[in-house]
């Protein structure tokens, strides 16, 4: 079967999309064809690659717009996942294109420097005797430690595309993490107060990094972790986690979401700003001051489950 | 002003345009290249090549010195090297798990793994060393596999005596270089990334720069520096597909040392792993065989009940190497050439047991093979994994050269403590002792020299480097790239593999010959500045070209059998003649080879049995 590969192209500022065509071979990935185009037809396609087996994390790259790592993306698979013939090559987003399919990292490391993304073992511990942890407490942070820093979840991030300004790459917060969950470390909020100030609370939760994770770990999980321990250490101070704790006082007070407060109790005074929109939402029926919300009568039963949520049953 | 006609404001209009687009792609692009680099006012105390773990460890050591300049340059971003595929573990007799183990039981079993042709004060060094550094490490934060008392767990690899390979779960190698970066990062190491290092540069037989090309945008930088660590990894790459190794260990930084007139030693002592994937080289671990799997040729047959009847399956890893070839070459395996291949068979351990306790090997038997091994055997050969020689360190405590200011440390050095073949686990922590030591040692003499370098030989090298990049970059006819570099990989599989002999060896040398000079043609195809890739690999080839010679040279001066060297015309080993290492020196357009003793301390020579 010939497959062509739409490649997205560019060279000092040119851009254009370039077809090639390769036939399909026995355990070709995307990667082997990258490498057959390179050598065969065109030496000037640009991509980088190191251990094609799964865990450098240098070949990572769009196919039809969802990350892969390349050497891992058997050819075979998805033409039959898209059920087509022809697939889109492209760079990964939300980085610099420097050339082709090259990306630049170096800004990306900045970016990750910001959490603190060492391990900062406890008093107790030294170089001379290393650390000691239980087995079950190394097993809280072995998955995050897998990260291969491939990107895959940066180009997948809704918020990253939108603004990324305010807001760290998903690894960036499984770095952290893992960093918070490890027992060796001594002070969670060393990585904790950056990821707030970094935007921890403007995730949109969309679960595109953590679906194409290719080493399985879940960012947007991360991320929902991060944001329990920030209350854990007792650093619940930005409009994100004020908002989840009025959604959650609501709930156990009364069983019901108070709109009429909750902005108040999110944003405090700023909320006054807000007016136009508690206008729309007064005449839409959906919020009335006036109305006093009274617990409901299974409210018992609401407060266990919140318990035994908080407790991680 | 008023003798501007039209004409000649469009002209100036479009001159001014064009500098404007073109500096923006010419100029500098990202931050890659340090500003002081850029704009030659650098001048660095240690500069380290490579950023495997034993480049960042030694960054890691040369920055503790207050004031001094260092940066770890990459031809890729710092992650990316070959140590983050080291799958088992890291060898130190820190005696967490078996309270029996010491630093002699390692020297011992790293000294007999070797055959014997390990410096043994290196070693002893290097075990007594290895606990501390590894203890350092789990401070460090690597996420280590624990047992019940809390500290790090560890177990037995082939070759040791007792469980001492530190490890975390089957990507240890991994957590090793992502602990490394770690810290790099804690300690704002500078990372020149994306520079592809071109030459190594010397005055007077003393160290003054290193020549290298910023891929982003072309340009031919000098840095002068009064150190430089070498810590390029491996050669695994002149067998090209037959390797386990990544894209990048192509011996940059042996080949720049060879250039600089500093010996290669023990070159010919290449470990073959026998269970490669047959299709790609890529590695099926040796859990496989260690879990039950069979080896068998086409006819179905479980052959090592041929070459070792009571381990089969389970015998040292030369061993089974050796035998897989031997039944390729009598015909008993299946495919051809570059592509033949034995079976590995895991259908009788059943589907549970696979996704159990081998769900990788599973996973890459699948999607680089084609092969559901529940339900097919899969083709492997022996694939080229490590390269015990290297660039001839002559003072293993702080990892120096001959020539004053060049270090070596990692896989591209040559110490030796591996001597003619290394033991699983023992590579990871070689890494991290040597990294330290040559951080230390680059410093050390940073600190008591001043940069006696000249500007105008650095200068004369860029310039030199320019005018090659002119040349070859816009060539677009003659030989590619690749198809010099695959008969390169088939005539030192075929001819400078598991087995040898002098005449393989000799037309394989002459083989090698021929394809140097069609590389002094070859197409480059591509003449951009901005991250030629093809000129990158060019620039590959050329080592890997000059290091198979080495190679060879090596492997013809070494007229006896021993360790992953095997002679078919001199079949035993010759302590009488070889208890030597084999240094191999560039002669003008030659190769020299002279021999130097091995240091024998504790541990008399003895027959090797397992």
């Amino acid at each position: 079967m010939a497959i062509t590969l739409k490649i997205e192209r560019s060279v000092e500022g040119k851009q254009w999309v370039q077809d090639y065509t390769v036939e399909l071979e026995k355990g070709m990935t995307v990667l082997s064809a990258l490498i057959k185009i390179k050598e065969t037809m065109d030496p000037t396609l640009s991509f980088t690659t190191s251990c094609r087996s799964g865990i450098c994390g240098a070949c990572a790259v769009r196919v039809n717009g969802n990350a892969v790592l390349a050497c891992e993306a058997p050819m075979a698979d998805l033409v039959k996942k898209y059920k087509t013939e022809t697939l889109t090559i492209a760079p990964l987003a939300n980085f610099t294109t420097l050339r082709d399919l090259i990306v630049d990292w170096k800004p990306k490391y900045i970016r990750l420097k910001k959490i603190k993304p060492s391990l900062q073992p406890k008093d107790e511990f030294s170089a001379t005797a290393g650390c000691k942890q239980s087995p079950e407490d190394f097993k809280k942070y072995q998955k995050n430690s897998e990260c291969i820093l491939c990107g895959a979840c940066v180009s997948e991030c809704s918020k990253c595309t939108a603004d990324a300004t305010d807001f760290l790459d998903p690894f960036v917060f499984s770095k952290a993490q893992k960093l918070v969950a490890d027992t060796r470390d001594k002070d969670a909020s060393a990585h904790l107060a950056p990821a707030v100030q970094e935007g921890l609370w403007k995730c949109f939760n969309c679960q595109q990094c953590t679906t194409k994770c290719p080493k399985g770990l879940s960012p947007a999980e991360d991320i929902e972790k991060l944001r329990i321990a920030t209350f854990k250490n007792k650093m619940s101070s930005s409009t994100g986690s004020d908002h989840a704790k009025a959604f959650y006082d609501d709930i156990h007070e009364t069983g019901r979401l108070d709109e009429s407060k909750l902005g108040l109790k999110t944003e405090g005074l700023k909320v006054a700003l807000r007016a136009p929109m508690a206008y729309r939402l007064m005449r839409a029926g959906k919020m009335s001051p006036l109305e006093k919300s009274e617990a409901i009568p299974e409210i018992q039963k609401v407060r266990t489950i919140l318990e035994a949520s908080k407790e991680g049953k | 002003m008023d003798k501007m006609n039209r004409r000649s404001f469009l002209k100036l209009g479009a001159a001014a345009g064009a500098t404007v687009v073109t500096g923006s792609y010419f100029g500098w692009f990202g931050d890659n290249i340090p500003v002081s680099v850029r704009n030659e006012t650098a001048l660095y105390d240690v500069l380290i090549i490579g950023s495997g773990a034993a480049g960042m460890r030694a960054a890691l050591e040369a920055t503790k010195q207050k004031g001094f300049k260092v940066a770890v340059m990459s031809k890729m971003a710092p992650t990316r090297s070959a140590t983050c595929m080291a799958q088992g573990g890291i060898n130190g007799a820190a005696a967490h798990t078996d309270t029996k183990d010491s630093p002699e039981s390692h020297a011992f079993d790293t000294v007999k793994g070797g055959d014997f042709l390990c410096d043994q004060d290196a070693v002893e060094y290097y075990t007594n060393s290895a606990p501390g550094v590894l203890l350092e490490l789990d401070y460090n934060g690597i996420a280590f596999n624990r047992q019940a008392d809390g500290r790090f767990e560890q177990r037995k690899m082939g070759g040791s005596t007792y469980s001492r390979t530190a490890f975390s779960a089957d990507i240890t190698g991994h957590a090793v270089l992502h602990t490394m970066f770690e810290q790099c990062m804690k300690h704002d190491i500078d990372f020149i990334m994306d520079c592809q290092m071109l030459e190594i540069v010397t005055d007077d037989g003393k160290f003054s720069g290193v020549v290298a090309m910023d891929m982003r945008t072309g340009t031919i930088i000098s840095i002068p520096s009064k150190t430089v660590i070498v810590a390029t990894g491996g050669y695994g790459r002149a067998y090209w597909v037959r390797t386990s190794n990544p894209f990048s260990s192509t011996g940059d930084g042996i080949t720049a040392c060879f250039n600089v007139g500093i010996p290669i030693k023990d070159p010919e002592m290449v470990q073959f792993h026998p269970t490669g994937l047959a299709v790609n080289g890529v590695l099926l671990s040796e859990a496989s065989r260690g879990e039950g799997a069979y080896l068998l040729n086409k006819d179905g047959e479980r052959f090592m009940a041929r070459y070792a009847p009571k381990a089969m399956e389970l015998g040292p890893r030369d061993l089974v190497a050796q035998a897989i070839e031997k039944e390729i070459a009598a015909g008993r395996g299946v495919g051809e050439g570059l592509n033949a291949a034995v079976y590995m068979d895991f259908r009788h351990l059943g589907r549970a047991k696979i996704m159990d306790r081998l769900p990788q090997v599973y996973q890459l038997s699948l999607e680089y093979a084609g092969v559901d091994i529940a339900e097919q055997p899969v083709p492997i050969r022996t694939s080229c994994h490590y390269s015990m020689g290297g660039i001839d360190v002559i003072d293993y405590k702080t990892c120096a050269t001959k020539v004053p200011g060049i270090y070596a440390a990692g896989e591209c050095s040559c110490i030796s403590i591996h001597g003619a073949n290394r033991l699983g686990g023992n590579s990871l922590i070689e890494v991290l002792v040597f990294g330290k030591s040559a951080g230390i040692g680059a410093s050390e003499h940073a600190k008591s020299t001043t940069y006696t370098g000249k500007k105008e030989t650095l200068q004369a090298a860029v310039d030199s480097w320019n005018h090659k990049f002119a040349e070859a970059s816009n060539r677009n006819s003659g030989p590619s790239i690749a198809f010099i570099r695959d008969r390169m990989a088939l005539t030192m599989w075929n001819n400078v593999g598991v087995f040898r002999n002098e005449a393989d060896l000799i037309l394989a040398f002459n083989e090698i010959t021929e394809l140097q000079q069609e590389y002094k043609s070859c197409a480059v195809g591509d003449s951009s500045k901005v991250f030629n890739t093809s000129f990158m690999n060019y620039i590959e080839l050329g080592n890997l070209l000059v290091l198979a010679k080495i190679i060879i040279s090596g492997a013809l001066a070494r007229k006896e059998s021993r360790g992953s060297h095997s002679r078919v015309d001199y079949a035993k080993r010759d302590d009488a003649n070889f208890l030597q290492h084999t240094l191999v020196t560039k002669d003008g357009d030659k190769f020299k080879t002279e021999f130097r003793p091995v240091v024998i301390a504790k541990y008399k020579p003895e027959e090797r049995k397992y």
